[in-house]
Parts: C-alpha cells; sequence; structure tokens
C-alpha cells in the first residue's frame, strides 16, 4: 500500500514539477526590468528602424530621462500586425503601411485616442509605388499599360495580407480613372465609364500576374529570385536594393498614387504596460528630423511634400488617396466581396 | 477504494481530461465558429468563389502528389525490400528525412534548386514544365512531405509477405504481371491504402512549403491552407473557420474510408482502436 | 527491368529528396564557412535556436508523460467514450498548422471566457510562450500514443500481471516490466516529436507575433532572414536544422530496427 501510494504521488509529484516549469516559463520574465517598448512595424522599413530609428531614440531617450529602454520589434505584414493586435498582441506602438489596418484596431477599440492628432494626420512617412524592371529594361516597360502586355510577367503580394499589395492596386485603378480622364480629352469624363476603364486595366494586369506573396517583402524577394519581368511595389523598397547593387532598375510612372505609412500609440498595451509616455515619445520621434532623415536615407520620400526638394522628382500625375475618394471607399470598392479587385481575380479563373 | 483503483482513475482522468482540452476544445470552438449563422451560412463562406477554388484546388493537387507517392512509393518500397545494389542502405535511410525536415525549409530547398535561377530549374523550364509558382509546385511540395508514407506503410508488409506465395504462383504457371495482381497487390493492398490515406490527409494541410513555392494567386495556384491564413490575416474569421472545416470533413471523409476499407469485418470505427485491437489477443 | 526499376527509384529520390538537399548545401557553402558561421551566431539565430530548444524541450516532457499516460489508459482500460477519445488522438494529423495556430486564437483571443481570465490572471497566451508550446504540442500529440498503443497491446498484459502477483507497486510495474517493453517505441514517437517541434511553422507564425529576440524562433528566423534578402542568413540556419535532422533521423533508424513486427507511423 504504502509503495503504491508513494509511486502515485510521485508521478503525481513529478506532473506538478512539470507544469510548474511551464508556468514559469510562461510568466513574462521580463517583469524586472522597468521599461520595454513592444512595437509592431510593417515588413518594409526593418532596416530603417533596426539601423538608425530604434538606436537613436534609446539615445534620445536616455538623454533626456536617464532611463535605458528594451525595444522589441516584430515585423511581418502590416495586415498580419493588425489583426495580430486586434487578436491580444501587446505591441505598445503600431507603424503600418495603410491607415485602413489602423483603423481596424481602433474599431477593436485598442487605440482610443485620436491617432491623426499630430503633425501629419498621423502618417510618418511617405513613398510612390513604383516599378522595378530588369537592368538596362529589357521588356521597355515605361508606362500601366506595358503591364497588361501579353507575356510579361507581373509580381505584387496578395492584398488580404499585404498593405503594400493594397497600395499597389489603388495605384493601378487610379491610373486607370487617369487614363480615361485624358481619353476624354478635356470634356467632362463619366463617372461609370472611367471605372470601367480603370477596372479593364487592373484586370488585364491582374492576369499577367505571376506571383502573390504574403508581403511587399517577400515579393521583392522573388523577384530577387529571378521570377517575373516587373515588380510592383513602393518605391523606398527598390532604392535601397538598387543602391545595394542588385541588377535592376526603378521606374516611376507618371501616374501613381503617394503613399502614407502612419504610426500610432496603442492606448490599451500602452497604458496596461505602463510605457504611454515612451511610446508617446516614440511616436512624436518619428516625426523628428532625425527619423525623418532616416527615412530619407530608407528611401522614403519626406512626409510633409512642401519639402520635396531633393531630387527625387514628383510624378507628373500623382494622386492621393483623398483624390479617389479616401481610405474606407477605395477599400471597398476595390477589395470587398463585390470589389473590383475581387471580381477582376473571380472573371479571369473563369476564363473571361 | 484501494491504491490500484485510483491510480487506474487518476491517470484515466489525465488522459480524458488533455485530449479534451489540447484537442477537443479547440475543435468545438472551430465549429462553433463556423456555424454560429447556420448551415446555410457556412455553405454560402466555402462556396466563395475564391475560397471554393482553393479547397477543390487543394484536393486535385494533393489527389495527384498522393497518386505520384503511390506509384513511385509502391516501386522503391518493393525495389528496397526485394533488390540488392549498391547504394540500398544509403536510399532506405533516406525515406523518413522528409519527417524530419522542417516544412519551410523543405520549401525553400525545393524553391532554391528549381527556381529559374539555379542551371537545373532553367534546363527544366526549358525542357519541360515549369514547377516553381505553378500548380506542379504545389503537387511536388506535397509530395515530398509526404513522401515517406508510402514506403514505410508498405516496407513490413512486403517483408512479411513470403517470397514462396509468389514462387508458387510462378509454378502454377502464373506470368509476373498475373502474380503481381492476384499475390502481391491482395496482401499488400491493406498497407498499401494506410500509407495513401495518412498522405492525403497530411497534403491537403500543407502550409510552410507550398507557401514558398506556389505562385498564392487566388483561384489558380491558392491552396486551402494559404487561403485561410489570407482570410486570419484580413479580419475574416469565419472565411477562415469555414474553409478549416471543410479541409477537416474532407480529411475526416478521407480517414473514415479508409477505416472502411481496411477494416476487417465487425471492428471497431477509428483507425488507432481497430488497429490497436487487431492486435489485442 | 529489374534495373529500370532500380533506375526509378534513384531518380525518384534524386529528384524529390537528394537534389534538393545538395543543392541548399552547395549554395550554402558556396558563401564560405566565415559567412555560415556568423549567420548561425548571431544574436538572432542564436535566440531563434535558443527558443525552438526550449519549446522542444518543453513539448517533449510533456508529450513523453502525458502521451505514455494517454497511450496506457488506451491500451489498459475500458471505459465508455474510449472510442471516442482514441478517435480523437488522430485528428491532430489531419489539422493544417495554419488553423491549429487559428483555434488558439479563437479560444485565447482578448475577448473570449479563457483570454479574460488567463488576462486577468496576468498570464499572457497568445504571442507568447505558452501559445507557442500548445501549438507544437497540438501538432505533435499524435506521435508518442500513435508508437505506444499498438505496442502496449501487443506485449500483452501477461507479464505485468505477474509482477503484481509477485507484490510489485504499480510504479514498479511501470518501470521495471512496461517501460522497458516500449521504450524504444517511446523513443521513435519522441524523435518523431522532436522532429515535428523543430520543424512547426504555420501553427507558430499565427500565434508567436514574431517578436525579435522574444518570440521568434528558428524556423521563423530563417523566413524572416528569407524576406530581409539575407539569402545566406536563410540558408545557414536552414542547413542547420537539416543537419539536426539528420541527427533525428539516425535516431529514428536505430528505434526503428530496435521495434519489431510495428508498422511505421
Amino acid at each position: 500500500m504504502s509503495t503504491e501510494a508513494g509511486a502515485a504521488r510521485r508521478g503525481l509529484s513529478m506532473l506538478l514539477l512539470v507544469l510548474l516549469c511551464m508556468a514559469a516559463a510562461s510568466r513574462p520574465g521580463e517583469a524586472a526590468e522597468p521599461r520595454e517598448l513592444i512595437l509592431a512595424i510593417y515588413s518594409v522599413p526593418k532596416e530603417a528602424y533596426e539601423r538608425s530609428i530604434i538606436p537613436s531614440f534609446q539615445r534620445y531617450w536616455r538623454q533626456r530621462t536617464g532611463q535605458e529602454v528594451r525595444i522589441r520589434a516584430s515585423y511581418g505584414a502590416s495586415g498580419a500586425q493588425a489583426r495580430a493586435i486586434i487578436g491580444g498582441f501587446e505591441a505598445d506602438v503600431a507603424a503600418l503601411s495603410v491607415e485602413g489596418d489602423v483603423e481596424q484596431i481602433v474599431k477593436a477599440a485598442a487605440i482610443s485616442h485620436d491617432w491623426r492628432q499630430t503633425p501629419h494626420n498621423g502618417m510618418v512617412a511617405a513613398s510612390v509605388v513604383a516599378l522595378g524592371v530588369r537592368k538596362g529594361n529589357p521588356k521597355g516597360i515605361k508606362t500601366w499599360e506595358d503591364l497588361a502586355r501579353p507575356g510579361i510577367q507581373v509580381l505584387y503580394p496578395n492584398p488580404k495580407t499585404s498593405g503594400g499589395a493594397m497600395w499597389d492596386i489603388i495605384a493601378i485603378y487610379g491610373a486607370g480613372l487617369k487614363q480615361a480622364e485624358r481619353n476624354a480629352s478635356g470634356k467632362k469624363v463619366d463617372q461609370t465609364a472611367a471605372a470601367e476603364t480603370a477596372a479593364g486595366l487592373l484586370k488585364r494586369i491582374q492576369r499577367n500576374v505571376k506571383v502573390m506573396d504574403k508581403s511587399g517583402r517577400e515579393s521583392v524577394t522573388t523577384f530577387e529570385r529571378g521570377v517575373g519581368d516587373v515588380i510592383v511595389t513602393y518605391e523606398n523598397e527598390l532604392l535601397p536594393r538598387i543602391k545595394s547593387g542588385r541588377p535592376y532598375d526603378i521606374i516611376v510612372p507618371a501616374e501613381t498614387v503617394w503613399i502614407e505609412n502612419p504610426a500610432a500609440v496603442i492606448d490599451r498595451n500602452a497604458d496596461r504596460h505602463k510605457v504611454r509616455d515612451v511610446a508617446e515619445a516614440f511616436v512624436a520621434f518619428l516625426h523628428d528630423k532625425e527619423a525623418q532623415t532616416a527615412f530619407l536615407n530608407a528611401g522614403f520620400r519626406p512626409i510633409d511634400q512642401s519639402q520635396m526638394t531633393n531630387a527625387r522628382d514628383r510624378p507628373a500625375q500623382l494622386f492621393t488617396i483623398h483624390d479617389l475618394g479616401g481610405w474606407d471607399l477605395v477599400s471597398a470598392k476595390l477589395f470587398g466581396p463585390k470589389g473590383l479587385w475581387t471580381t477582376a481575380v473571380e472573371e479571369l479563373a473563369r476564363g473571361k | 477504494m484501494n491504491s490500484r483503483a485510483l491510480t487506474v482513475l487518476a491517470l484515466r482522468a489525465t488522459a480524458v481530461g488533455y485530449v479534451v482540452c489540447l484537442i477537443l476544445l479547440p475543435l468545438v470552438v472551430l465549429g462553433h465558429q463556423a456555424f454560429l449563422n447556420g448551415v446555410g451560412q457556412f455553405l454560402d463562406d466555402i462556396t466563395l468563389p475564391q475560397a471554393w477554388s482553393a479547397l477543390v484546388l487543394t484536393i486535385e493537387m494533393a489527389l495527384i502528389a498522393t497518386a505520384l507517392n503511390a506509384v513511385f512509393g509502391t516501386l522503391s518500397a518493393i525495389v528496397l525490400v526485394r533488390y540488392q545494389f549498391p547504394g540500398k542502405w544509403f536510399l532506405n535511410s533516406l525515406v523518413d528525412l522528409p519527417f524530419a525536415i522542417p516544412t519551410l525549409v523543405a520549401g525553400l530547398m525545393i524553391a532554391a534548386i528549381y527556381g529559374p535561377t539555379s542551371f537545373v530549374g532553367a534546363w527544366v523550364e526549358r525542357s519541360a514544365i515549369t514547377i516553381l509558382y505553378e500548380q506542379p509546385g504545389i503537387a511536388f511540395a506535397m509530395a515530398f512531405v509526404t513522401m515517406p508514407f508510402t514506403i514505410r506503410a508498405l516496407q513490413p508488409v512486403l517483408m512479411e509477405l513470403e517470397p514462396e506465395q509468389e514462387e508458387a504462383a510462378y509454378t502454377l504457371g502464373a506470368g509476373p504481371w498475373t502474380t503481381f495482381w492476384k499475390v502481391t497487390v491482395p496482401s499488400v493492398l491493406p498497407g498499401l491504402l494506410t500509407g495513401v490515406f495518412l498522405a492525403f490527409v497530411r497534403a491537403l494541410g500543407e502550409f510552410g512549403s507550398i507557401v514558398i513555392v506556389a505562385g498564392n494567386i487566388p483561384m489558380k495556384t491558392q491552396v486551402a491552407s494559404v487561403y485561410v491564413y489570407g482570410e486570419i490575416e484580413s479580419y475574416n474569421p469565419r472565411g477562415a473557420t469555414s474553409v478549416s472545416i471543410a479541409v477537416l470533413i474532407v480529411s475526416f471523409l478521407a480517414l473514415l474510408l479508409l477505416e472502411r476499407m481496411t477494416r476487417p469485418p465487425g471492428e471497431r470505427f477509428f483507425i488507432t482502436a481497430a488497429r490497436a485491437e487487431s492486435r489485442t489477443p | 527491368m529489374r534495373h529500370f526499376f532500380i533506375l526509378t527509384v534513384w531518380l525518384y529520390f534524386g529528384v524529390l529528396l537528394l537534389g534538393p538537399i545538395l543543392y541548399l548545401v552547395l549554395q550554402t557553402f558556396g558563401e564560405g564557412w566565415t559567412v555560415f558561421f556568423s549567420e548561425i551566431t548571431k544574436p538572432e539565430a542564436v535566440h531563434g535556436f535558443k527558443l525552438t530548444a526550449l519549446i522542444t524541450g518543453i513539448v517533449l516532457v510533456v508529450n513523453i508523460l502525458l502521451g505514455t499516460i494517454t497511450a496506457l489508459v488506451l491500451a489498459r482500460q475500458q471505459f465508455p467514450g474510449r472510442t471516442l477519445l482514441s478517435g480523437l488522438i488522430d485528428l491532430p494529423f489531419a489539422v493544417s498548422p495554419v488553423i491549429a495556430g487559428f483555434m488558439l486564437i479563437l479560444l485565447f483571443g482578448p475577448d473570449t471566457l479563457l483570454g479574460t481570465l488567463f488576462g486577468a490572471a496576468g498570464v499572457k497566451v497568445l504571442y507568447a510562450l505558452p501559445a507557442m508550446v500548445l501549438a507544437t504540442l497540438f501538432a505533435t500529440f499524435p506521435f508518442v500514443v500513435r508508437e505506444l498503443t499498438p505496442l502496449l497491446q501487443t506485449i500483452g498484459t501477461e507479464s505485468e500481471e505477474a509482477a503484481r502477483t509477485l507484490g510489485a507497486s504499480e510504479w514498479q510495474v511501470f518501470t521495471k516490466v512496461t517501460l522497458p517493453a516500449i521504450r524504444w517505441g517511446l523513443v521513435y514517437g519522441a524523435t518523431l516529436t522532436v522532429a515535428r517541434s523543430i520543424g512547426e511553422f504555420g501553427a507558430v507564425l499565427v500565434v508567436s507575433g514574431n517578436i525579435l529576440l522574444l518570440t521568434q524562433t528558428a524556423t521563423l528566423h530563417i523566413y524572416q532572414s528569407y524576406v530581409d534578402f539575407n539569402y545566406a542568413g536563410a540558408n545557414a540556419v536552414a542547413l542547420t536544422l537539416l543537419a539536426t535532422s539528420f541527427a533525428i533521423l539516425a535516431v529514428l533508424e536505430m528505434a526503428r530496427n530496435r521495434t519489431t513486427g510495428r508498422a511505421a507511423m
């Protein structure tokens, strides 16, 4: 009896030990560390953040308060990051690709302040949608229409996960609208006819898409594996790659969209972690000169459009998301269940 | 109550509790979410054009991969059991490797060698088919991760199968093909079916390697697991759960069919139970 | 005919398995040993290895303990619901890793009962170690149980009963009689568990949050390096995991040779 009971006890205590180990391992071990900031950032500006912005913010914070701040950053597709934050990923600050993703977090009540109350309407970085082609532009690609030519292989990621892909498709759509305007040559453009032209361009380009990756980053990776003739992506994604000697050229089409990337404090998490002051300082820091220079060096454009003085020209027919009717309208019109992109994909599959 | 009975009960409670918490509970939550708005809504969700074509593509590709492995796996098992040749031990010890390689690594390896930047990939593309980013890539990745199933399921059966039976058939005047179909096939069939069905079910859920080697274009090269991933990441839990449940139903039906085809009459329902019980003296 | 068959089998293995592996090896060492070593000793890579090892360790212990208990219960006990229990064992096998991760999100999300409960207790489940361990546990659960249940039924209960008649305690019966008989099956199941834990990607991708130096496992690090254009880094870590796979393979081989009369997987 005694030995058996002892055996059972031993077995049970062993089990308990394991459970205890698990519990111990699962407790956030950093509780002793006073200041830690968790960032959820979309995949593209990783180098700008890791190499300059984060270290210089840490320096800045040390000088201002004498505190050390440890920064934990996660990089992934914009939509995926937003989904994770909504689902409980305790990031204190989100720097995403599209305002729609920030709005989703607002809807889930994790952001409770008016995140647009900053110098640039909540936006911290800017860029345009550009085309990357192989060195010397062997396929002679200059305009969006060239992407729709038979036999051209196009890359952009999946708008379901990638904010970058949303920008890419918005650029194509907007370029289609501009095209309709041009065709009308000064006369008043019929709205429905213009939308049809745009949808047509979008569908003809989608037909040539070869790979749709999860994020803008992976799309460039695929391009670098030798797949595709053209990649549609952020200009800031292509510039550093060309600077580092990759054999491709960059083309900024005359009609393209002005991209603005937002950043915001996630109130729920920052308050829970008691780091609101650091989080707010970090977002403010992103608007400051030092971070803006870092973005500029990483291939972004200045968020202040009036300061666009350096060599890179303003595309002739640049448009913004507001010109197209604002984020909510455009994303519903393009990516909703009956959206233009969604139907284009479905029609292509049915061989139309 | 004596301590033996206590131990028995404690063990049973632990096992049942663990399985219920780890496996049943998540599945119940998933099913609840999928059928929250009724069966009609569930059917609407899975018949959305992109969802439906992802499901169909997944099943098609899994069937191709499984067929490929069934043919070459059977051949490999026969060759590895019956023939002596240089390098046999080497191949034999490699069979389990796909189970040991992380699927993401498998995807990277396949993408590296069969991509356009490698000489192999360029050559294959010129002379035969494009593997990477097209449908063959999906089937290829699925075939890679499920490669061991058929071989490992057949080898022990083939070893137990007495060569005498086949020789007896020969002496009775049967040709090699007749012998193969009449003697070899029936005796290895249960093993083969088990391997094939498990491979099929495993292929249905594959994600890590496919996400790298497929083009992932909706309605063209997007499989169910990648579709589900996209829906999860674009705030559409209902779409994600519905397709997840649909995949699970297909897997479950496949396992059930396997059960029907391989169980001796009068045996229990599920594989493990049936297989286990068939061994009970 | 015979030569043709053998050649076909070599081709099958070559195209599907050997070619890709050799190419990865060549590509990685084409960059040179120094690059390889500097890549796998980077803080992110080292952290990834450590985290993967930690998760694998926890999962291994839990699976060996609870997996053995579950197998014992399935093989030795009759009770209502036993069939259902044994049916559930196979299910993780049919669940895509992405879906497995997603179920955890549904279960532990901030608006759910469990999520609120753990949140109130101050325990982070999602986007932290517990969710990653749970996801891996889910995926690896069948391995030990599926190995041991048939094995336990094959060896029968005669020796165990004999030991009991001789006055051995339950614990002694288990350690002295049952365990030695099933130990190689246990090793086989445990090794498959290790392999799967190291390689888990889809489920962990969904539940980890992929925070650098915090919740980034070795496979997630490979993925991150790959999207950061650091192909040398991705290849180096991938090759390290591949080397681990070979070690695992060796253990599998050994375990398989020691257990006889058992269908694989």
